[in-house]
């Protein structure tokens, strides 16, 4: 009979053993975690948190940043396992964490003071009541816009288009000199998000965002004219680019095999990493004929929240201090080649020079996707839009039909 | 005393069936549960009662995934049995380098599913194209993942790797049967395909009617493959049911209500396996 209970024993034992948790470290040493939704950012992190390390031997910082982290963050959420520290995007994640009540508030934190002002304000827009309550400390800004290979530009002798029609005279008279003018990357369908987020905000009605959520207005009516510029540049590409992923699109404009690239700063580095010598900057993307209209799409990149839940909350903003102070901040970008949400800290890198005096006019739009609820799929339904230009469908029926699945995705999510 | 069951026997099966309900039924319950709230994951919810499973049924969306993963799980389904069926008997014959072949046949199932197809989708992107560029053939001078026919690139790639355990089964059903069969109907005249037809089909039956089962269940529930190769796109076209479930649940905040779409698979899957064993079952009856 013995020996019979034994092998149940043993599992329960191990069951046991695998739900208990691993108690707290030795004394005096605490242990967080920070959490990353941000891949290409790791490397940095590691070098800062080392950093950090060396100033404070007492506190230890575990950095996380696994793949589709997006979603690992949601399910380790429905599992009540929130990391001390998360380091995550202005966006629909962000809004829905600040919502839920699982981040602290960090009001009367002396680090808020170091941070710029208007990306403050973008996180505050993302609140559902949208509350003033600082549930995260911004701390990186990205740009996306166009971003164009130099030597091609200087080779052709031709100027930086700074309206929607100089932009397609120029993409013209590289396609017409044999060079292909866009490199677009639609098998990963965010990217499809880039050319949407430069046209939105200029070429749509200012307050659409709001106006869609009280059901106002509706994409079909807005957003013809964003969809037919779109088609325009789809007219101009010249590779697969239903079949080019971003990886492989990367490699290809880093080898000079296309003029320019629609996207953020965050492809920079890559880039780099296949050609180190590359002479690539951002343009700001022209969407309309007024100069002074068109903006720089400029986002929180990175911002600090603190779980509400945490047992170490004095070594998680001690990191969030650390992290704010100018030096460091200003390490960041340097290895990023991102923008600084810490005041007076500059990026003066040459490959984002091209949008440094877009940016300090203030002609700066946020993502506009960012306002959309989670769960509209934005990247799917331009996809598709994409694809069916593939297929040669009539463009005035491929625009309608694209708006008004925009309506009816957004309407579902009600 | 003697009809009893020795207690011992009972023991043995504890820890699996303790393993089983712990870490499949009682999440499974707990989905279910779910099914009826609000959820979105995290956070406060309350009960919705049965709004979530008529919501779906208003869901373009999860119209379309269905009838994708259908459309697909009958092409695969019919394709990896007639394939596996056919290199079962190849192999089963007196050919050289019989068991080099079977374990060359049986690789891809070795092989993980999201491995293949990130291989498959190098291959699709940047062999092909290039490949037929030089031929001379426009059709597959693109990548064909980012077309209408990305649903294709994704079916030749499942049927590849699904056709190793299809074929292992069908092969151990060929060995079961008697050599003295065949003898007898090769006596009395009967040759070629009429064997296969009159012959190895029926004793196999109980083998296809396994198979049949089994891809069906398997390509409802597709996944991997469709994650790796293509995310679901271009658009929402290679969209299954199990990718919208997981894309929406946990990246759209539907937690509950992808909950009830997951229940609503998983009955789908059983409606249709027991529909499969009673009309194949059936079928075998005629032959004994």
């Amino acid at each position: 009979m013995k020996k019979a209970l034994f092998p149940v024993l043993v599992i329960l034992a191990l069951l046991s053993s695998a739900c208990t948790k691993q108690s707290g470290a030795a004394s005096g040493k605490v242990t967080l975690e920070l959490f990353s939704t941000k891949p290409e950012n790791q490397t940095t992190y590691q070098g800062l948190i080392s950093a950090f390390h060396a100033e404070n031997p007492d506190i230890t910082i575990n950095l996380s940043s696994p793949p589709e982290a997006g979603t690992v963050l949601r399910s380790r959420l429905t599992k009540n396992d929130i990391p001390d520290l998360i380091a995550l995007g202005g966006d629909a994640t962000y809004r829905e964490l600040s919502s839920a009540g699982v981040l602290l508030d960090l009001s009367g934190q002396s680090f808020l003071d170091r941070i710029n002002g208007s990306y403050q304000q973008m996180l505050y827009d993302l609140h559902a009541d949208k509350s003033k309550t600082p549930y995260g400390v911004p701390y990186a800004a990205n740009g996306s816009g166009i971003l164009y290979n130099k030597d091609i530009f200087s080779q052709y002798n031709v100027a930086l288009p700074e309206t929607w029609d100089a932009l397609l005279i120029t993409a013209k008279a590289f396609k017409a000199a044999g060079v292909n003018p866009f490199l677009l990357t639609f098998a990963n369908n965010w990217t499809t998000l880039p050319p949407w987020n430069s046209m939105a905000p200029v070429l749509a009605p200012a307050d659409f965002g709001l106006d869609r959520a009280k059901g106002t207005t509706s994409f079909a009516g807005t957003h013809e004219k964003v969809l037919e510029q779109y088609i325009q540049i789809l007219d101009l590409c010249g590779n697969d680019f239903m079949g080019t992923s971003y990886d492989d699109g990367n490699k290809a404009f880093a080898e000079g095999k296309a003029a320019m690239m629609i996207n953020g700063n965050w492809s920079i580095a890559e880039f780099l990493k296949t050609n180190p010598g590359m002479k690539v900057d951002m343009l700001t993307f022209p969407s309309s004929n007024d100069k002074s209209k068109n903006t720089i799409t400029s986002g929180v990149d990175v911002a600090f929240t603190v779980s509400a839940a945490t047992k170490n909350k004095d070594a998680a903003l001690k990191f969030i201090e650390f992290m704010t102070r100018p030096e460091i901040s200003q390490r960041y970008i340097d290895e990023q080649f991102a923008f600084s949400a810490v005041k007076g800290v500059d990026q003066n890198n040459p490959t984002v020079q091209g949008v440094k005096e877009t940016i300090a006019e203030g002609r700066v739009s946020d993502f506009v996707d960012h306002l959309y609820p989670a769960g509209f799929d934005l990247a799917s339904i331009l996809s598709a839009f994409a694809l069916n230009y593939t297929n040669r469908m009539d463009n005035t029926q491929n625009i309608r039909e694209t708006l008004q699945n925009c309506d009816t995705e957004y309407n579902a999510l009600q | 005393m003697k009809n009893k069951i020795s207690f011992h026997f009972y023991l043995m099966i504890l820890p699996l069936v303790v393993l089983f309900f712990v870490l499949h039924t009682f999440p499974f319950l707990q989905g279910l549960f779910y099914s009826l709230t609000n959820w979105k994951g995290y956070g406060p919810w309350e009960f919705t009662g049965l709004h979530n499973y008529t919501q779906m049924f208003r869901d373009p969306k999860i119209a379309e995934a269905y009838l994708f993963t259908f459309k697909f799980t009958i092409c695969a389904t019919l394709l990896v049995n007639i394939l596996s069926m056919s290199i079962a008997c190849g192999l089963n014959a007196k050919i050289k380098l019989k068991n080099f072949l079977r374990a060359v046949y049986f690789l891809p199932y070795i092989l993980g599913s999201l491995v293949v197809s990130y291989v498959f989708k190098q291959i699709f992107s940047n062999i092909i194209p290039v490949w037929a560029k030089a031929l001379g053939i426009p059709a597959l001078s693109v990548n064909i993942l980012g077309t209408n026919h990305a649903w294709l690139g994704i079916l030749f790639v499942t049927v590849w790797q699904s056709l190793a355990f299809n074929t292992i089964i069908y092969l151990s059903g060929l060995q079961s049967i008697d050599p003295d069969v065949y003898e007898a109907a090769s006596i009395d005249g009967c040759t070629g395909f009429r064997t296969f037809r009159k012959i190895t089909f029926p004793l196999i039956a109980p083998f296809f009617t396994i198979n049949m089962v089994l891809c069906g269940k398997g390509f409802l529930m597709m996944f991997d493959q469709v994650l790796a190769l293509t995310n679901g796109g271009p658009g929402t076209t290679t969209q299954t049911i199990a990718v919208l479930i997981y894309k929406r649940g946990f990246n759209g905040g539907q937690f509950a209500y992808q909950s009830a779409n997951a229940a609503v698979l998983f009955f789908v899957v059983i409606g249709l396996s027991l529909f499969q064993m009673k009309f194949l079952e059936r079928r075998e009856k005629k032959y004994e």
